[in-house]
């Protein structure tokens, strides 16, 4: 993940790494992007952009190490610093609020208290996708990353450049607000709490 | 890396592990869970397959012995799943790679 120059590829070496390291993540990164921008010419920009820095700077991918995580941070680092501020969604979160909120004992026993796995396996795939994507970005950003791409805690605190303590804060909080989202779902289904439990 | 679990792996067992203790309601849970965030946020590192120190024993005794962490974790399981199998993938467009790679012929 260092930025430093480690070696210089040669042209073939290159054009091997980037069809074989880099090319074969290229779904992964524009459903990363869609999830990012809400918007598929923002989303297809931005894949192209991380392409061309990944080639720009391939010379600091050391060969054989994780392509994907390398390539995710540079697309996230150009989200937040050549799209975020034109986004048509801008995160209008108050985090201090929600972080105070969010990080109570009532509030972990509530939002697994009032969902039962089964109205969740019930639940649409629309459903899921627009819970996942009613989240501010930086809570979303983690479930993507975890749950849709398998990401390790480590390199999650490695695409985005935080701790690991506050990779795992910060996806416990996703979690309960998208369980928060999920619940209302499951009420309006008519799947609420079990009737022996009221 | 020796101080990381095979995650694969770790998953994989935890599956296991859970579906033989998938039994909803058991006399022998505790309906109240002394330590609600502490617990739910153990199980949650554990259902990402990250290091958790006696992580397998841990959830055994968790899932045997206490309802709401039993809840807690079928639930958090039933989410991850469902985001994985259900999120709607965004197709790539059409010649998205191809201009990528026209891009970086051209730069060369």
């Amino acid at each position: 993940m260092s930025e430093v120059q480690r070696r210089k590829y040669s042209q073939e070496e290159r054009s091997t790494i980037f069809d074989g390291e880099f090319m074969p993540h290229i779904d992964s990164m524009y459903n990363f992007a869609f999830r990012l921008t809400f918007d598929e010419d923002d989303a297809k920009d931005l894949v192209q952009d991380t392409y061309m820095k990944a080639f720009r700077f391939i010379n600091s991918f050391e060969q054989g190490t994780n392509a994907k995580a390398w390539l995710f941070r540079i697309l996230k680092n150009s989200f937040i610093n050549d799209y975020r501020k034109k986004s048509k969604k801008p995160a209008t979160v108050d985090y201090q609020e929600v972080e105070t909120f969010y990080n109570s004992d009532d509030v972990d026993y509530q939002s697994t208290s009032d969902l039962r796995a089964e109205s969740v396996r019930d639940m649409l795939g629309d459903e899921i996708s627009n819970a996942l994507n009613g989240l501010a970005v930086d809570f979303r950003t983690v479930i993507i990353l975890a749950d849709l791409e398998g990401f390790t805690y480590e390199e999650m605190a490695k695409i985005l450049d935080i701790p690991i303590g506050t990779v795992r804060s910060r996806l416990h909080r996703a979690r309960n607000l998208l369980k928060d989202t999920l619940k209302g779902y499951a009420q309006s289904m008519g799947y609420g709490r079990n009737e022996e439990e009221d | 890396m020796p101080n990381r679990w095979d995650t694969a792996g770790t998953k994989r067992r935890i599956k296991r592990q859970a579906m033989e203790n998938n039994d909803a309601s058991s006399p022998e849970r505790k309906l109240q869970c002394s330590d609600v965030s502490k617990c739910f946020q153990l199980l949650e590192r554990i259902l990402d397959g990250e290091l958790v120190e006696g992580g397998p024993q841990l959830l055994q005794e968790k899932l045997d012995k206490c309802q709401p962490c039993f809840a807690h974790f079928h639930l958090e399981q039933a989410i991850r799943e469902v985001i994985k199998t259900k999120c709607t993938k965004q197709p790539l467009p059409d010649k998205l790679a191809e201009s990528i790679r026209q891009m970086i012929q051209d730069a060369r």
